[in-house]
């Protein structure tokens, strides 16, 4: 694993997605780069790697590869599980992946606490 | 409720209460404000298959599931599920606009009659119709969409949060077990809105002038600030997106909700 996964392209749009789009200033974003990296420590990949993994290029854009898509889903799943803390703290850590994921574009929802 | 209310107040509403479930007479309402809607030839167009989530597998559930109804799904207590009849125009047809000439409904003044009805209508505009692959997907389409449009309307009446979605056909067809001749259309998610009533503001469209013409394409229609006034004051017209409070209300909410919030 890379020590900083800062730089890496996706990351830098996640980032970027952060900031425009809800607010989170970097510092904020940057502490949410540090869970991603334990979820990629968790599954031994880069994260530009696992985008490449959820999406394909096409002719005029990109692809979701479903099975990509739903191997990170369970993995985060697992990544919420192994994670101290209560069911809320847990879900945000979650989310935090799931929020790079879908700030690259890969369309990932989950269900709802109830 | 007033009409003019309703429909400003409907729009998609993308959080519901999971937890809290809609009463039956709701739906039965919602249901029923879509089959007393305007149809052509008074036939049965749109049909629908209500379910209510708790109710299915887990299996099941997950095999109506799309990456894009994935949130909904699990959230709204009520799913009507949607479907136009092909077949409904060739079928219904000829025997509903012979009760109606019975019925005067539809009469001599317009040229309806039997006979009109079984040696004209039937085969020269009917049978063409809906032998026409084309053309029968977009009479039915159109017909239900006009029976699903009340029925949205009848949810926010009943104060209940609703939206339309996409849905897998052939995973629908078997966990439904449909007609061959059904044809999916959309899933209609009920439930008491997690979110505002205003989901953000009434959504963007272009002015009027843009969207219809007046004699010809190019000429736009022009309404009348005193129109655009009173519509205004009779709620149709309501404050448009963006609200300055939107994006906390959605970080609250899909916070109590544990979805992604940034």
């Amino acid at each position: 694993m890379t020590p900083d996964i800062e730089n890496a392209k996706t990351v830098q749009a996640w980032l970027k997605g952060l900031e425009d789009q809800s607010g989170v200033s970097r510092d904020e974003g940057l502490q949410r780069v540090a869970v991603l990296q334990d979820f990629c420590a968790l599954v031994d990949k880069e994260p530009d790697q696992i985008i490449a993994e959820c999406l394909r290029e096409v002719e005029g854009g990109k692809k979701i590869r479903a099975k990509g898509r739903r191997f990170y889903a369970d993995r985060i799943t697992e990544f919420e599980s192994r994670i101290g803390g209560g069911t809320g703290e847990k879900r945000q850590m979650g989310n935090y992946i799931r929020s790079f994921l879908i700030h690259n574009g890969v369309l990932l929802q989950t269900s709802p606490l109830s | 409720m007033e009409f003019k209310e309703v429909v400003g107040r409907r729009r998609s509403i993308r959080y519901f209460l999971p937890w809290r479930p809609v009463e039956r007479d709701k739906v039965q309402t919602i249901l029923e404000a879509a089959r007393l809607a305007s149809r052509a030839g008074n036939a049965d167009f749109a049909r629908a298959i209500v379910v209510e989530r708790d109710g299915l597998s887990k299996a099941d559930l997950a095999s109506l599931t799309l990456p894009v109804n994935a949130g909904m799904i699990e959230m709204a207590p009520i799913h009507i599920y949607w479907w136009g009849d092909l077949k409904a125009f060739a079928r219904d047809m000829p025997s509903r606009a012979a009760e109606q000439v019975d019925m005067g409904v539809l009469n001599i003044s317009h040229g309806w009659t039997h006979t009109f009805i079984n040696e004209v209508a039937y085969p020269q505009v009917v049978q063409a119709f809906s032998s026409d692959a084309v053309l029968s997907a977009k009479v039915t389409g159109c017909e239900a969409g006009l029976a699903i449009s009340q029925a949205l309307l009848a949810a926010v009446d009943e104060g209940l949060g609703t939206m339309l979605c996409t849905y897998p056909e052939e995973p629908a067809r078997q966990v439904l077990g449909v007609p061959d001749s059904w044809t999916s259309l959309w899933v209609q998610f009920v439930g008491y809105p997690a979110e505002s009533w205003e989901a953000g503001g009434q959504r963007p469209r272009p002015p009027l002038g843009e969207l219809f013409h007046e004699g010809k394409y190019g000429q736009p229609f022009r309404g009348t600030e005193e129109g655009a006034a009173r519509l205004r004051a009779e709620k149709m017209i309501q404050d448009p997106a963006p609200f300055s409070w939107r994006k906390e209300e959605v970080r609250a909410v899909s916070r109590m909700l544990g979805l992604p919030e940034e």
